[in-house]
């Protein structure tokens, strides 16, 4: 069934104006934001997802700000240059906080080319107390090692802000946002899903471990130093693989899905 | 009443002011996304919204009716002593007209307000804490929560004195210890960013004081600017995206507008 019955805003003639490459990079880019709010990991509006535009390593696309994910489509993505400035005239205004966020990470890093930031229960929860990600689970080491910490600094579009964001992201592929949430660096839109997915999954598993085992008087159990970097080298092959541009599995799957409930993110 | 017609209200569109039929309108919305977020408790807690005049007047909805069935024609308007001023075939809930009718007589600034039992709301209640600055969002709160004890279910009018108390002059939100929360607003937009806000807050402080470690909380200064930085965003909210939970929700389900 193809449900294409929409009234979210839009803007005609995107198609036409913008190359093959960017035009499927805008539509995993929405079909990403609706998996977000499928997964209920949205906050109404106040959080972003962005991917750098093919061929164009100074410009991305950035959610329009105001509309839920479940109303962002493919042609309401609004294109914007580092300096903030739109690449592309559009209707839809562009978050300065988010802008300031999603640029820090992808004017640092060219192996990014996707960022998604969450303000989830689980991840604001994580971000807030004294702890770490933790060797705990066989999912933890999608991200084991390989994520920052960003101390909370205030709310406002402070420029300086960026970088601090770009320092605290490093090398690394997460960010745990002290006090405020998540984001996910990933080298592409279907990495970038399997990636928020994974840590928001990871941060709940690590409250849930640590609230039973400080109940019962315990430490939550931590997997041996050898097997956790075994089992975080395994799991960089996922990253490797997306990154040389190998079918994710994941992603083709949760695309059927959606196509097969409401393909309105492709317009 | 039959449970049909309860639902297929007439409608009152043509008895009341363009500008009630508005409030109307956004009041029975807030219900429609309490309910799509998961937080109803069967078919009690209230939401209410003062109708622009002199008089202390104000919509609450209409009892035995879930938030998924409330709509812009079947809102109770009713003054704060009880008297229903337009006939729709609705009555209101006691306690609800209790805790409603406190707000609406002594703050006239918060024009909206909204009372939830949801569990991270209860167990909040149920904690010396209180909402904690713990995070971005919950900042949002900070020196703005007020604190009302317990005194049973809020069927004496009296309370209503001790509430206003309690509430004070410059607080936007309460919690009702042992009960639930009420946050108020300005307009129906900014209340329910504050109560999508407020849940998602409170659920982020309960998994991060289970969790045993030590809260990272920080400084009262940075905590007071954030919250004064959102309150003044709330003086002219936009980009909130309440225009697009609207189409959001008319694709699912328009009745809320009749």
């Amino acid at each position: 069934m193809s449900v294409t019955a929409m009234n979210a805003p839009t803007q005609p003639g995107v198609r036409e104006k913008v190359s093959d490459a960017e035009w499927q990079a805008r539509v995993d880019l929405a079909a990403l934001c609706r998996l977000t709010a499928l997964e209920d990991m949205t906050d109404l509006a106040a959080t972003h997802i962005s991917a750098r535009v093919p061929g164009e390593e100074d410009r991305f696309l950035i959610s329009p700000h105001g509309l839920m994910y479940e109303e962002v489509t493919a042609s309401n993505l609004v294109k914007v240059t580092m300096d903030g400035e739109k690449a592309m005239d559009s209707p839809f205004p562009v978050s300065p906080v988010g802008f300031t966020t999603h640029s820090a990470v992808l004017m640092a890093r060219p192996d990014v080319n996707c960022v998604v930031h969450t303000h989830t229960a689980a991840g604001m929860a994580f971000s807030s107390v004294e702890t770490e990600l933790l060797p705990i689970s066989q999912t933890s080491g999608y991200f084991y090692k390989h994520v920052g910490y960003h101390d909370w600094g205030g709310l406002g579009s402070n420029l300086d802000e960026r970088e601090r964001l770009a320092r605290d992201l490093g090398p690394h592929r997460g960010l745990i946002m002290r006090n405020h949430g998540l984001l996910v660096a990933a080298p592409t839109i279907p990495a970038a899903w399997v990636m928020i997915y994974q840590l928001e999954r990871i941060c709940q598993t690590q409250l849930e471990a640590m609230a039973a085992a400080h109940a019962m008087g315990k430490q939550v159990k931590l997997m041996p130093p050898e097997v956790a970097d075994k089992t975080v080298e395994s799991m960089n092959r996922n990253f490797r693989n997306a990154a040389e541009g190998k079918t994710n599995f994941d992603w083709e799957a949760y695309l059927r899905m959606l196509d097969e409930t409401d393909d309105s993110y492709r317009h | 009443m039959t449970a049909a017609a309860l639902r297929k209200t007439p409608s009152v569109k043509d008895e009341v002011g363009a500008e009630e039929w508005a409030l109307r309108l956004d009041l029975a919305a807030l219900y429609r996304l309490a309910a799509k977020h998961g937080m109803t408790d069967l078919t009690y807690t209230h939401f209410s919204a003062r109708i622009p005049g002199d008089e202390d007047v104000f919509l609450l909805n209409p009892y035995g009716l879930r938030f998924d069935q409330v709509t812009a024609s079947s809102l109770v308007k009713i003054d704060v002593d009880g008297n229903i001023l337009l006939d729709n075939g609705h009555s209101v809930n006691a306690a609800g007209f209790t805790i409603h009718s406190a707000v609406h007589m002594a703050r006239h600034d918060l024009k909206v307000a909204a009372h939830t039992h949801t569990p991270a709301g209860m167990a909040i209640s149920a904690l010396d804490e209180g909402v904690l600055p713990l995070t971005q969002q919950g900042m949002r709160f900070h020196n703005r929560t007020a604190y009302h004890g317990f005194e049973g279910p809020a069927l004496d009018l009296d309370e209503r004195e001790r509430i206003i108390a309690d509430f004070g002059t410059d607080k936007h939100t309460m919690i009702l210890e042992n009960h639930g929360i009420m946050v108020c607003a300005p307009s129906v937009r900014v209340c329910w960013s504050r109560l999508y806000t407020l849940e998602k807050s409170m659920q982020a402080q309960l998994l991060a004081m289970a969790s045993g470690a030590p809260l990272r909380i920080p400084s009262e200064d940075a905590c007071e600017q954030a919250a004064a930085h959102m309150e003044k965003g709330d003086e002219a909210p936009r980009n909130d995206g309440w225009e697009s939970q609207l189409r959001l929700l008319d694709r699912a389900d328009p009745t809320w507008k009749h």
